[in-house]
């Protein structure tokens, strides 16, 4: 089911696991760089307006990425044939805007030191429930096992040594238990987002079409959960127009994010959700090093912290590679298989048709989709959108590395064009 | 959609565990508030 050889047209015979492997990397890459806008953001807003422009730029992006690599009709028509899964793809970006608003909480209470490790146990749950509702893991060995199991605990465990490094807690009120009670339950909420993700990819729908959805989801809870917090919607406009001057950083986060979930979604799809969410989560990484090398955030670190560091992020990268080596033997490719059949049988849906495009072989992929009017509206509306917020923008007045921040920028871009070169060769995006 | 794929959908494990932790989760929410 995922390795099987790619059709000639696709011109490229790259394995799925290593496609997926390389999709989960590129998709921490860009989690991580979508900190970074919202570093510029001048201090004095809620968190909770930070969080709502972000979600607001990510809308945007969501409607624009999509319709620009594969164009409405291919997402209409996506839709059209897996109508059950628009369910799904709601409810996963409801679970997604809880659960983030949760992480504010618990930073607030906790400090992120005791906070990020907690939610970033949101891969060990995906595992599970992808172990138990769709059959990964089963069938593969001892060894893949290992692999896989011990990857994702390295990535948690060296997520929290970086953390523990990082984090400056002497603003952490005295609230713990709710800090870390928020932190928790938002991990829980993280890991279960990604059963709607798996469902939608074992059955076919295209994980463009899927963050088109999602982001309705997000977009109506972060907006209804934000009102709750201020204090009522007009307080919400009023607040959102009074950050006029800085809403454009966030809503950069928020494109960022989206280029980095679209990743995320693409290595769920080719190697599930046990393998692609550890990989992905490894974006504290990039987090870390534009905080360090760009922000100039840890000068004065001690030399305890810089060992801490130093040993976060080598198990974290050893977790990476673990879970990069963990290809799925024949035997657990039986298991994605039967998952697969279920949805099918569950559903209606055309076993043979589902099976080529879950092995990245869409029959609609290759075929030619008119362009619309409305297309070019779409992206004239996102780019007068950002170029809008641009103008004016103002943005914290912090000493950033311009050397460092070119590196970072060739480091980010690098990763996007080889992976969607890659992506685009041996799946048309399919 | 069929009427057949709605009582797929709700009869669907899929669908409650993400619905109950979505249900779950909001509730710890308004707790903390």
């Amino acid at each position: 089911m995922s390795d099987s050889p790619a059709p000639a047209y696709l011109h490229s015979t790259l394995s799925l696991h290593k496609l997926g492997v390389f999709c989960g990397l590129a998709a921490a890459v860009w989690l991580g760089t979508a900190e970074a806008p919202t570093k510029l953001v001048n201090s004095g807003f809620s968190p909770f307006i930070i969080s709502m422009g972000m979600v607001m730029g990510a809308f945007v992006a969501r409607w624009t990425v999509p319709t620009l690599l594969k164009g409405t009709g291919f997402l209409f028509q996506d839709l059209h044939n897996k109508p059950h899964l628009i369910v799904w793809a709601l409810l996963a970006g409801m679970l997604w805007a809880v659960a983030n608003t949760l992480t504010i909480f618990a930073v607030r209470n906790v400090g992120l030191a005791i906070a990020f490790p907690l939610w970033n146990t949101n891969s060990l749950v995906g595992l599970f429930w992808g172990w138990l509702l769709f059959k990964e893991l089963r069938g593969s060995g001892v060894k893949g096992w290992a692999k896989v199991l011990g990857g994702a605990f390295a990535i948690v465990g060296g997520a929290a040594i970086l953390a523990v490094a990082t984090a400056r807690q002497s603003d952490t009120p005295g609230k713990a238990a709710i800090g870390i009670i928020a932190a928790l339950g938002a991990g829980v909420l993280l890991g279960t987002m990604y059963i709607p993700y798996r469902k939608a990819y074992i059955s076919g729908m295209n994980p463009l079409s899927f963050v088109t959805i999602f982001t309705f989801g997000e977009l109506g809870t972060v907006f209804l959960l934000t009102a709750i917090n201020v204090g009522g919607t007009s307080n919400l406009f009023a607040e959102l127009h009074r950050a006029r001057p800085m809403l454009f950083w966030p809503f950069l986060g928020g494109f960022c994010w989206v280029i980095g979930d679209l990743f995320q979604n693409f290595a769920a799809k080719y190697i599930g959700i046990g393998r692609g969410i550890p990989l992905s989560n490894t974006n504290q990484l990039w987090g870390l090093a534009w905080g360090a090398l760009v922000f100039a955030e840890f000068t004065g670190l001690t030399t305890t912290g810089k060992v801490l560091i130093l040993t976060g992020s080598g198990i974290m990268i050893a977790g990476a590679i673990a879970i990069s080596m963990a290809d799925p033997g024949t035997s657990e490719l039986v298991n994605w298989k039967c998952a697969m059949d279920r949805e099918c049988d569950r559903y209606s849906l055309n076993k043979d048709q589902v099976s080529a495009v879950v092995a990245g072989d869409d029959p609609q992929a290759g075929q030619p989709h008119q362009r619309r009017w409305w297309e070019v509206l779409i992206m004239c509306t996102a780019v007068g959108v950002f170029v809008w917020l641009a103008l004016g923008t103002k943005s914290q007045h912090l000493a950033v590395s311009m050397p460092w921040m070119i590196v970072l920028v060739i480091g980010t871009v690098l990763p996007l064009g080889i992976c969607g070169t890659l992506l685009w060769r041996r799946t048309r995006f399919s | 959609m069929k009427r057949f794929n709605v009582i797929a959908i709700l009869t669907d494990l899929h669908l409650w565990v993400p619905v109950a932790v979505l249900i779950l989760g909001t509730m710890l929410l308004m707790t903390l508030r």
